[in-house]
């Protein structure tokens, strides 16, 4: 009874005990679903337009961090360093579309997996050697990012909001509506869903498959630099944020891994409830810790009843 | 001309499904158990036994086990590292409860722990399938990862959550623990790797490895032709598992003498499965030609500069051991995506050919 | 299968070729199995600076300790414990310590320093009841262990009266790793017999960087004060987190390693007043460390990066070598020998006498306490002192802090029996001459 009463009862009583708490909890929830999202949505992209299930995003994030931060070290003023560092996005994406995904078209799945798995090692060796493996402050204020904070005092409690989380978010909306807009509306755009929807057709009808790969892996590389500084922001920059791009996993499983929609919506869901979990029954009877697998354990359980998650598409078999 | 085939004539069904149809293929299997139970042994520094023998047996067992659930039954599987944790939590705790059972005995009963656990995070794979499958299992990897280090039963109630070895005595011979000799767990683990591999090559050769093969082609295909997907499936995580983790027990008893949780996490995982991938999957020899690329050579890189007496720091080393590591794969994938096995395969189909090109 | 064995046989001469040739007698081998790679990096490589640095500064100054020549060498591990075995293997044979720089390596090598009679110098870190001679005869923590570290801590917040505690909540972030969880112990001792409350709340290596959830755990237990055994790229986090939450930094202290400049380089300002027990004290301006800016920054032989010279970690990283260098002297003088080898230089970490003409010879005053290492003594027990950010660099408060023995010691015996024990059969030194 007492059991079932610290399951069932008790985290409820403290929720509503302390909803000045419960709010806190609730905005931190949302700020790390909104980077969640942010890198499911790189997911998403790659994977929409080439099956590819590009594990590097992860380390793409440290990389364009890295290179933000790195350059603006060497002198190249902030607001320089940005387009600088697209640049060097967009040679990246031009490279891997060169070296790695033009000579394994048309192999297994799992292939180009483990082809992304090696670019995150050689990105990792790379970035270390030109970098050096030492933490690096983003170039939060340089970039004209807010860092102060807003109080509240609902409740009776209070509640604090960090500007620069709010910047993070109102950016991801931004960026996220723009992608939008972007992949409904221009041609380009059209083009990247045509491919997703069927690679012959759309090379039959004259869509450059080379071309729109190398959009897409910018297009990566873009939400990879928006995500590093946002991270970057928040807790420094260094090798140890690869390890972020799991968190993106269970988002694309709930979320679906063609549905930029799922991305977004799964991110938010999982970083919310990851974060409920952890404070109010991981915390008090798991002995904590429990964000390292809770989202994939809520992930797999929402699979089995929807294998292809909440907004995939449906998987039709045929013999 | 070393392969030369003519002559060599099947006269029977029996004789034509042989293990070793083409007499040379026996050879030189002979000739590498020389040279592993015999030359290896004789040649080898202690150096040579603890970063690179034996560490390429267990890893090859790890990835012989994933390969027969990736590779022969199609599921993929990122959480190998849990299931070697397993097998090696359970392992230790069977020699701290038990501290008279025999470590064979010990290691073959925690892969049946491995297995139960395999089996039930396999459960899922009925339902859902390719990446979601993959990233399923990394539920796993975590899962497992945090109970390590959570349950302190697990590993005693020691106070830095990590465990330890203990010397243990086999017929009055030191097989683990701090006072065992290298030599004495290379061949402690090269007959546990041999006699787990000649029951590899038999199941996938049998029955129920035609069965996973049908499920790993097209599982609907498979069910259609009355193959029970359930069991197919469950049995491949099973075998797979109990592989795997017996694997892990070896790891840690054989090898590594002491073990924290976080060895289990996922960069043992990718470890596991880039040999499989690398070497072939769906082979039982690739598993070994993988180890050796992927465990071996980077300790020979790392090796190099200061055995050629290039002055370069060793973090350096290491960051372009990485960079190297990450680029063989993407070479390999490019030049041969069927891994090294086939390499192989073709390279003897070209021997038995020669000196005629067709 | 022909593939495998040509691999095999090319890859196994290859081996042989290189498992260490023999080096030339004139020299001594010290190699560090050094982290610059990898997630904890970013405290690693000063502290790996200023090791290597010393040695430098030595060859350059004095041609050595005492004519002969120190072989620095760095074997990398990037703080993984796989990595950091297969370093030991291969540098045992070469080496006359190991250093294995993480608590998880020190238990992966704690048990073979017994058959492979190579001392084991883990300064400040490994395991805390390796401070028991008698037991772990060849493994050293020298000048202070956690437990050291942890009472330190608990005295300075209460201002020395533990009884002042009584009721409070202690809340102690700690790694989720062997080295987070050395302090628990003893912390958990102390709150049985002073009466306050001690909280562990864990960060897994995955939430280092992100440690919302357990900052939101601790405003809401409202802990009277925060410990933090923090590494790497926790720290900062940690401490990003604290600002943010508007803990109150003075109530908020770390372990030595959590007391890193470049990790609070990211919170600046902010984390003013956020405090950190030490072993060493940085000086810029002692005689070692300017020859080592004479000798080896000046002439471009330094790896070191701007302002890192003055870090307390740089400064750290060249005590840390002194330690292994006192010990190779110890052991010269005793055995009457230039090149000393392993065994000997067990000798002489056992019988360290850091005292304040030793330190005035070195040119070390005021930077590390005095301390002696004995047969059934492996730290020394040098105490330390407390250092508060002030928002740009770390500076002392506190006056010089020892560590309560009568809390350690019993915990230390018991724990390391219970290690023997556990790993029986294991060698213990009983007379300890």
């Amino acid at each position: 009874m007492d059991f079932l009463n610290s399951i069932l009862v008790k985290p409820f009583a403290d929720m509503f005990g302390a909803p000045d708490f419960l709010l806190q909890v609730l905005w931190e929830g949302l700020v790390s679903g909104v980077l969640y999202a942010l890198i499911a949505l790189g997911f998403v992209l790659i994977y929409k337009s080439s099956r590819i299930f590009n594990f590097a995003q992860g380390i793409m994030v440290v990389f364009a961090a890295l290179t933000l931060v790195g350059l603006h070290e060497k002198g190249v003023p902030a607001l320089l360093a940005v387009p600088l560092t697209l640049l060097v996005m967009f040679i990246l994406a031009v490279a891997i579309e060169r070296v790695v995904l033009r000579p394994l078209v048309n192999q297994p799945d799992i292939i180009l997996f483990m082809a992304t798995i090696g670019i995150t090692l050689f990105l990792v060796g790379f970035g270390e050697i030109i970098f050096g493996g030492e933490n690096k402050v983003m170039i939060t204020q340089e970039l004209h990012i807010p860092t102060g904070s807003f109080e509240f005092e609902p409740f009776g409690g209070f509640v604090s909001i960090e500007q620069k989380d709010l910047t993070a978010v109102v950016g991801a909306i931004v960026l996220v509506a723009g992608l939008l807009l972007f992949l409904n509306k221009s041609k380009m755009g059209r083009a990247i869903r045509a491919l997703g929807d069927d690679h012959q057709a759309a090379l039959s009808v004259g869509i450059s498959l080379s071309t729109i790969w190398v959009l897409v892996w910018f297009i990566a590389g873009v939400i990879a630099l928006a995500t590093g500084i946002v991270w970057g922001a928040r807790a420094g920059v260094s090798f140890a944020l690869e390890v972020i791009a799991f968190k993106a996993l269970p988002v694309l499983m709930l979320g679906g891994l063609e549905s930029v929609l799922g991305a977004i919506i799964g991110g938010l869901a999982i970083g919310v409830l990851e974060k409920l979990f952890e404070i109010y029954w991981g915390q008090p009877l798991l002995g904590g810790n429990t964000e390292t697998w809770f989202a994939f354990v809520f992930a797999l359980l929402v699979l089995l009843f929807r294998p292809q998650g909440l907004f995939g598409e449906k998987i039709i078999e045929r013999v | 001309m070393l392969y030369r085939t003519a002559g060599q004539f099947k006269t029977s069904y029996h004789a034509d499904h042989a293990l070793f149809p083409v007499r040379q293929d026996a050879i030189l299997l002979g000739f590498i158990l020389l040279l592993a139970f015999v030359v290896f042994p004789l040649t080898a520094s202690e150096f040579t036994f603890r970063a690179m023998l034996i560490p390429v047996l267990i890893y090859a067992l790890a990835a012989l086990g994933l390969n027969i659930l990736t590779g022969y039954a199609g599921q993929l599987s990122l959480g190998t590292g849990a299931f070697m944790g397993v097998g090696a939590y359970a392992c230790y705790k069977l020699t701290s409860i038990f501290p008279e059972l025999n470590i064979v005995l010990a290691i073959a009963l925690s892969g049946f722990f491995s297995a139960a656990v395999g089996v039930a995070f396999g459960l899922p794979s009925l339902r859902i399938k390719g990446f979601y499958l993959a990233i399923a299992t990394l539920a796993a990897q975590f899962f497992l990862v945090w109970l390590f280090e959570k349950w302190a039963w697990l590993y005693n109630y020691s106070a830095s959550g990590a465990i330890q070895v203990p010397n243990i005595d086999m017929f009055g011979v030191t097989v683990a623990g701090p006072n065992a000799t290298a030599i004495v767990q290379y061949y402690f683990v090269l007959c546990v790797v041999c006699l787990v591999t000649w029951f590899a090559i038999n199941i996938t050769r049998g029955r129920i490895g035609r069965i996973w093969k049908s499920v790993r082609d097209m599982d609907i295909a498979a069910e259609l032709v009355g193959i029970n997907l359930m069991k197919a499936k469950l049995s491949a995580f099973a075998v797979s598992s109990y592989i795997v983790g017996i694997s892990g027990a070896l790891f840690v008893f054989l090898w590594r003498g002491a073990a924290e949780p976080v060895l289990f996490d996922i960069p043992l995982s990718f470890r596991v499965l880039f040999i499989a991938i690398i070497g072939g999957l769906g082979s039982i020899l690739g598993n070994y030609l993988g180890a050796i690329l992927i465990v071996a050579l980077p300790v020979v890189i790392s090796a190099l500069p200061s055995a050629l007496g290039i002055p370069i720091a060793s973090a350096t080393v290491e960051h372009l051991n990485t960079m190297i590591v990450g680029a063989l794969i993407i070479v390999f994938l490019i030049v041969e995506p069927h891994g090294l096995a086939r390499f192989w395969a073709i390279i003897r189909e070209k021997l038995i050919m020669w000196p005629f090109p067709h | 299968m022909k593939n495998l064995m040509k691999t095999g046989v090319a890859l196994l001469l290859l081996g042989t070729a290189l498992a260490p040739a023999a080096w030339a007698q004139d020299a001594i081998n010290v190699t560090n199995l050094s982290y610059r790679t990898g997630p904890f990096a970013a405290t690693g490589i000063p502290l790996m600076n200023g090791q290597r640095d010393y040695m430098m500064m030595l060859n350059e100054r004095d041609g050595g300790v005492n004519g002969v020549k120190l072989n620095y060498d760095e074997c990398e591990t990037g703080y993984n414990t796989e990595k950091g075995a297969e370093c030991y293997e291969k540098t045992k044979a070469t080496s006359i310590v190991t250093q294995p720089w993480s608590t998880g390596i020190t238990l992966q090598v704690l048990p073979k320093s017994n058959v492979d009679k190579i001392p084991i110098l883990a300064p400040g870190y490994g395991f805390s009841p390796m401070t028991d001679g008698k037991i772990f005869q060849w493994a050293f923590n020298p000048p202070a262990s956690y437990w050291d570290g942890a009472s330190m801590i608990l005295k300075a917040i209460s201002d020395g009266n533990l009884d002042s505690l009584k009721g409070k909540k202690i809340a102690l972030l700690h790694l989720d790793a062997p080295y987070g969880k050395e302090p628990i112990p003893l912390l958990q001792a102390y709150a049985e017999k002073h009466g306050f409350t001690l909280l562990p709340i864990p960060v897994g290596l995955k939430e280092m960087q992100n440690q919302s959830a357990q900052w939101l755990q601790i405003r809401r237990e409202r802990p009277d004060f925060v410990l933090m055994w923090g590494w790497g790229a926790m720290n900062a986090g940690a401490v990003t987190e604290a600002v943010k939450t508007k803990f109150p930094m003075e109530k908020f202290v770390g372990i030595w390693w959590s007391g890193h400049d470049g990790d609070m380089k990211s919170a600046g300002e902010a984390a003013k007043g956020y405090r950190s027990i030490s072993w060493s004290l940085p000086d810029s301006n002692a005689p070692v460390m300017q020859d080592i800016k004479k000798h080896v920054v000046d002439t471009g032989k330094s790896l070191i990066g701007e302002g890192e010279f003055d870090w307390v970690f740089y400064q750290r990283g060249v005590l840390i070598s002194m330690f292994a260098v006192e010990g190779i002297k110890a052991a010269q003088a005793h055995f009457d020998t230039k090149v000393v080898n392993a065994e000997q230089l067990r000798w002489g970490l056992e019988n360290l006498k850091i005292d304040e003409a030793k330190l005035a010879e070195i040119g070390m005053t005021g930077m590390i306490g005095t301390f002696s290492t004995a047969c059934n003594n492996h730290a020394g027990h040098a105490g330390g002192w407390m250092m508060e950010w002030d928002g740009a660099k770390f500076v002392k408060v506190s006056d010089h802090l020892e560590a309560d023995q009568d809390m350690i010691a019993p915990l230390v015996e018991a724990e390391a029996k219970k290690y023997a024990d556990a790993n029986a059969p294991w060698p213990i030194n009983e007379e300890c001459k």
